[in-house]
């Protein structure tokens, strides 16, 4: 199934560059969806089957499939409705490159091996790219520019941490970089090139996790891209940096250098906290600031990762709730942008008269994504918080919550500004009308982020738990 | 010959931190390529000859020749020849550059392993060394490229040290040095070099807000 899965989007990538009309590439895109949805419904249902060698339908990567396959019809409908009012001239680049992104993060999730990971995080790289630059403007090109350089930079420092496993194992008798094979033997590996190895390949995938150090890839990459890609870019992507740099975790979990991976992990959450707090403060750009917000999130996720024991779940859950409050936010700039024709926070206002179901979006997005109840969000930084204070992290625990605090305060003030203050720019001029109906995906996912803070469904709970299943308790 | 190879590459890399001409700089890079072909031709006696076909295709015909090529069409398209703003004189990237060497040595003594060759891995940490250098000392978006190009040679490098067990991952890292370099490169002469005729990365700060 993986094999027509690939052909398929080969297939259709091809003919949305090739056919260059827009209602035929409006079909292919539907068809697409169709496959992706299918795709997601077999893997359901082969759980812990193994197709082609290297890729293995489990747990964790089934969870983050099925939040993608959510946002990637959220994602293509917000990427029509983007092109509604601008040149088609794009178009057809745009949803080619978009089915190649989509297809190599799914493919990215399942895959079983190192090299065959580093293989689709590099060909993310690639498609990623020509979104960014879809604008083709100076600033796009410089995101651009960056987002290539760095994450090459990033892909060949990850590569190293790979070539050092690979120099352990095979001294050990290992010929293939499988995670299974790795976390056999792993125990039995010399320590430093394992300390070395993961460092690197947590270095050099934190450009697609937007953790700190290489953390200005994604934020430049958001705030450039269009915001349909920046919301894939800031979720799907940054759940593929997590899976990548957690199922090496994992595989060297039953190593000596468990404690010490999970200290690294703490000082980079800890880390990334702080510029995204020190950041959120200054910024005035709308994406920017979510983009920002991503790295508060992937800090705390981090940090939860480091702590362990129930961590771990709210890691987890923190991730896939991420990814449907922050696609609707991205979502919500497109279409402010649409209607005000400004990202920039100073300039807006006024939000919630002109559009009130995207003010409305604005205002449940914040409560979702500060972690304030009734958000899904609040139930895992809470088991975040709960996992420092049984661990007795208290210093990381009260210093998080300070940096919280400051994130809090910028993100409420800017938002609330966007949403109910009086315009600079502009007066009472005729904005572009929009239905409420354009804005029906963000309701949808902030719903499901609602209803997880009361309730959170067996499968989704047996979901996360199988995924950390192999990790010390 | 192998020793005398692998010391002609560090040499290389001592150049390479010191030089500030840019037609140099390409032509350092092309002797890296046919320095690295004789390096893996000569060490890479086990692996099969399709394999062997590729590294040499990678070595000789993509490193020395077609990057070199595009790096002296960049050159003739922007018309800057030599490194006009560097955070670091000649003398101190030197000091810097011996410094890397010998950090290098001791760091490969402290990884000695029975499955690695301390001599790839130290020219390959040194090669790292020196990649990142360039692109922390120097201002011009050119020389990062550089400092680029030079970090997938330690990648290479790596690949040496390490792949001699296992040909699938030299194969694997040779693919990112041509997807990366390509897409690198590409970017660089077909959109950057036409939109930003000075080239500092000085000026690609405008996504800062």
């Amino acid at each position: 199934m993986v094999l027509y899965y690939y052909i398929a989007a080969l297939i259709l990538s091809m003919a949305a560059l090739f056919i260059k009309k827009q209602s035929v590439t409006k079909i292919i895109m539907t068809v697409f969806l169709l496959v992706q949805l299918l795709f997601t419904l077999h893997i359901m249902q082969n759980s812990g089957k193994t197709e082609l060698t290297y890729f293995t339908f489990d747990a964790l990567g089934t969870i983050f499939l099925i939040v993608l396959t959510m946002i990637s019809i959220a994602v293509v409908y917000h990427g029509f409705r983007y092109f509604s009012d601008r040149s088609p001239e794009r178009f057809f680049y745009y949803h080619s490159a978009l089915i190649g992104l989509i297809a190599s993060i799914t493919g990215a999730y399942f895959a079983n091996d190192v090299t065959a990971v580093w293989v689709l995080v590099e060909a993310t790289t690639l498609t990623g790219s020509v979104l960014i630059y879809h604008k083709k403007t100076t600033t796009a090109l410089e995101a651009a520019w960056k987002y290539i350089f760095l994450c090459s930079t990033g892909i060949a420092i990850a590569y190293l941490g790979i070539l050092f496993l690979s120099m352990t194992m095979t001294g050990l008798g290992i010929q293939d970089l499988s995670f299974e094979s790795i976390s056999k033997v792993a125990a039995h590996a010399n320590p430093l090139y394992l300390k070395i190895a993961f460092l690197f390949v947590l270095v050099g995938y934190s450009t697609k996790m937007e953790l700190f150090p290489m953390h200005t890839v994604g934020i430049d990459a958001n705030t450039e891209a269009p915001s349909p890609i920046g919301g894939l870019i800031s979720t799907g992507l940054v759940n593929l940096g997590f899976i990548s740099i957690f199922r090496v975790y994992i595989s060297l979990s039953g190593t000596t250098i468990f404690d010490w991976m999970n200290h690294i992990f703490i000082i980079v959450g800890v880390f990334s906290l702080v510029v995204a707090a020190g950041y959120e403060l200054k910024v005035r750009y709308s994406a920017r600031m979510l983009a920002y917000s991503s790295l508060e999130n992937t800090g705390l996720v981090a940090i939860a990762i480091g702590v362990g024991g129930i961590g771990y779940y709210a890691a987890i859950l923190l991730l896939v709730l991420h990814t449907l409050v922050k696609s609707s936010l991205f979502f919500q700039t497109g279409q402010m942008y649409r209607i005000l024709n400004t990202h920039m926070v100073d300039e807006s206002g006024n939000y919630m008269k002109i559009y009130p179901a995207g003010g409305l979006v604005f205002l449940i997005g914040l409560i979702c994504i500060a972690a304030i109840p009734p958000s899904g969000l609040f139930v895992a930084e809470f088991l975040i918080f709960k996992s420092l204070v049984s661990s007795g992290h208290w210093f990381v625990l009260i210093l998080s919550l300070f940096l919280l605090a400051f994130i809090i305060f910028a993100m409420s003030t800017r938002i609330l500004k966007m949403v109910f203050s009086r315009p600079q720019r502009f007066g009472d001029e005729d904005f572009i009308k929009l239905h409420p109906v354009e804005t029906l995906s963000q309701f949808i996912f902030l719903s499901i982020v609602i209803f997880i803070c009361f309730y959170q469904p067996q499968f989704l709970v047996d979901l996360i738990n199988q995924s950390i299943a192999g990790l010390p308790k | 010959m192998l020793s005398f190879l692998t010391i002609l590459f560090a040499l290389t890399l001592i150049y390479l931190s010191i030089t500030e001409r840019f037609r140099s700089f390409s032509k350092l890079i092309a002797i890296q390529g046919f320095l690295l072909f004789g390096i893996a031709f000569l060490e890479l006696t086990e692996v099969n000859t399709a394999n062997l076909i590729f590294i040499v295709t990678e070595t000789v015909v993509f490193k020395a020749i077609v990057v070199p090529m595009i790096l002296y069409r960049i050159i003739n398209r922007i018309r800057i020849y030599k490194v006009h703003s560097k955070a670091l004189p000649g003398f101190y990237s030197l000091l810097f550059t011996i410094m890397g060497l010998f950090l290098s040595i001791i760091l490969a003594n402290t990884l000695m392993d029975k499955f690695i060759d301390t001599v790839y891995l130290t020219i390959a940490l040194f090669t790292l060394f020196t990649g990142l250098l360039i692109i922390v000392t120097h201002k011009l978006l050119f020389s990062h490229m550089i400092g680029f190009l030079v970090i997938e040679n330690a990648v290479f490098m790596f690949s040496l040290a390490a792949g001699k067990e296992m040909p699938m991952l030299i194969n694997i890292g040779i693919l990112l040095d041509i997807f990366a370099s390509v897409l690198i490169l590409g970017i660089f002469i077909n959109k950057i070099g036409s939109q930003h005729r000075d080239l500092m990365a000085d000026t690609l700060t405008s996504l800062k807000h």
